[in-house]
């Protein structure tokens, strides 16, 4: 397959709130590729714009301009395709971890037992095997945030969404978890669109970083990462790369 | 050989969590203590109306020997709970349904809503000489009313909890594509079943309460009958003997009403643990 083919476009994406009877610009003028099966992580300041744009591109939220292509076909609204994990984990407490996990496949009308085959292949992929029956209160956050990523992936999507998925975790967990999301992603490739707020995180995942500006959101640099893996956080390229990133991110208010 | 004794060492903590645990296992004791020490006390002053613990032990076994109305005194509680059971039974079940229905429609909230605050700010005991005059004193009547007063509050909660669903678990559901009426049985419902309970276990004490009023004003069985009974025949045993069963009784219910919610919710139930 050729690595540099686009799997999805966004053109001039823009998107305001009226809060309090005044406008609220939370991305204007976003236009952006993502290459079929690469990891691309939107990093940038602040609160606003990052998660936006990963709503819309999840149907979750209607740009006010621009439009979204996927495979050169507009998308409107939530598309099968695109799988999402949340910030906020947005486990279901009254459902057991496979529950949780065959959510997508019950949504599709899968027969239980084709989707309880297929969820616990993922089930195992994260490492959960024997938390089947747990109910999601009684795990740690990174394992929580693994039925996230198996929940994700069991719905088979092209495109998966990951909207700052670790920033509750502490940060040996985070470590942890950023390794389980590229060793699962080499075993499964999709593309992945990762945002986050962290430049060493952006750093060790990322093929390619897309910096946006502080509110409202435009993209302010395309960065290529070109080192090999695992990354080795203090090699002297990765340092370069995070200070030349670093210099160039806006400051959050 | 030389014995030794041996020396639990403990934390400052520990001892104050053992002293603790302690205190709370003893607390309830005192508090039944007290009561009983509180009764023996009202019931042995002189010239005194209260009936002594002795009385109600007496009343009791008269009681087994002469039943009131040929009816014993649990034919009577069995009574009362039939009608508490059958009102519940059906309050539950239109209940869940209708707040459901004004809790996920919000059209529907907003023409029925008010006709029913408006509705529910009537105490059920309202309606009981309206009851009466129409369906008289048979069992219709007691039942209808305490549906009434087991109604509101199941579907007060029900439609509060379906309505205040995380928007987040409903973006889940709109991630992977859920149809709307998955969106309702998957995640709507279940997420607002411990507000559904909280209306069940409101409605339950709530029908216990209301069906022994309503006896209270006509009827010729259940526990509500025996205070009356007791009233008119200047039984005081009686009636403090029919209380203390009502409020045993309505202990019971709340037990039975939290184990359901335990094996209905078990989720709810492990967060503790």
């Amino acid at each position: 397959m050729d690595s540099k083919k686009i799997k999805l476009k966004l053109k001039n994406i823009s998107l305001s709130y009226i809060v309090k009877d005044k406008v609220f610009d939370a991305a204007v003028g976003v236009s952006m590729e993502v290459r079929d099966s690469e990891f691309l992580v939107i990093l940038g300041p602040g609160r606003c714009g990052k998660s936006v744009l990963l709503n819309m591109i999840a149907g979750l939220e209607k740009p006010v301009e621009g439009h979204i292509r996927l495979d050169n076909e507009e998308i409107r609204g939530s598309d099968e395709r695109i799988g999402m994990v949340f910030q906020k984990l947005a486990l279901m407490p009254w459902k057991t971890v496979m529950e949780n996990v065959e959510f997508g496949l019950k949504m599709k009308g899968l027969k239980k037992r084709d989707r309880r085959e297929i969820a616990q292949k993922y089930i195992d992929l994260v490492g959960l095997q024997g938390f089947e029956k747990s109910y999601p209160n009684q795990l740690s956050g990174g394992m929580k945030q693994r039925v996230g990523i198996a929940r994700a992936y069991t719905n088979n999507p092209e495109i998966l969404l990951m909207d700052e998925p670790f920033g509750q975790l502490d940060a040996q967990t985070r470590y942890a978890m950023q390794d389980e999301v590229l060793r699962v992603w080499e075993a499964e490739k999709r593309t992945i669109i990762f945002v986050t707020n962290n430049i060493e995180e952006a750093l060790y995942l990322a093929d390619r970083i897309v910096l946006l500006t502080n509110c409202p959101a435009r993209v302010k640099e395309i960065y290529d990462i070109n080192l090999p893996r695992p990354r080795n956080t203090i090699d002297q390229e990765f340092l370069r790369l995070r200070k030349l990133i670093s210099e160039n991110t806006d400051l959050a208010l | 050989m030389r014995k030794t004794k041996i020396e639990v060492v403990q934390s400052e903590y520990e001892r104050k969590e053992q002293l603790r645990r302690r205190i709370y296992a003893v607390l309830p004791i005192i508090s039944v203590a007290l009561l009983l020490l509180l009764w023996f006390l009202a019931s042995s002053a002189k010239d005194s109306n209260f009936p002594s613990p002795k009385d109600i032990v007496d009343r009791f076994i008269l009681f087994l020997h002469k039943p009131i109305k040929d009816m014993s005194l649990l034919g009577h509680i069995w009574a009362s709970l039939k009608r508490v059971f059958i009102a519940l039974g059906v309050a539950w079940f239109l209940g869940i349904s209708f707040g459901v229905f004004i809790g996920w429609n919000k059209k529907a909230n907003a023409l029925l809503g008010p006709m029913f605050t408006a509705f529910r700010s009537v105490p059920p005991l309202a309606w009981v000489p309206l009851m009466t005059m129409w369906f008289g004193t048979g069992e219709f009547p007691k039942v209808l009313i305490v549906f009434i007063g087991a109604l509101m509050p199941v579907v007060v909660n029900t439609q509060a909890g379906i309505a205040n669903v995380q928007k987040l678990y409903l973006d889940v559901g709109t991630i992977f594509n859920a149809k709307s009426r998955q969106m309702l049985f998957e995640i709507a419902i279940p997420s607002s079943l411990d507000a559904i309970f909280a209306g069940i276990r409101t409605s339950t004490s709530a029908g216990w309460m209301v069906v022994l009023a309503a006896e209270m004003l006509g009827g010729k069985s259940g526990v509500g009958f025996l205070i009356t009974r007791g009233m008119d025949s200047g039984d005081y045993s009686l009636c403090l003997l029919s209380m203390i069963c009502i409020g045993l009784v309505g202990a019971l219910l709340a037990v039975i009403t939290q184990v359901l919610e335990r094996i209905i919710c078990p989720w709810t139930a492990k967060k503790s643990s």
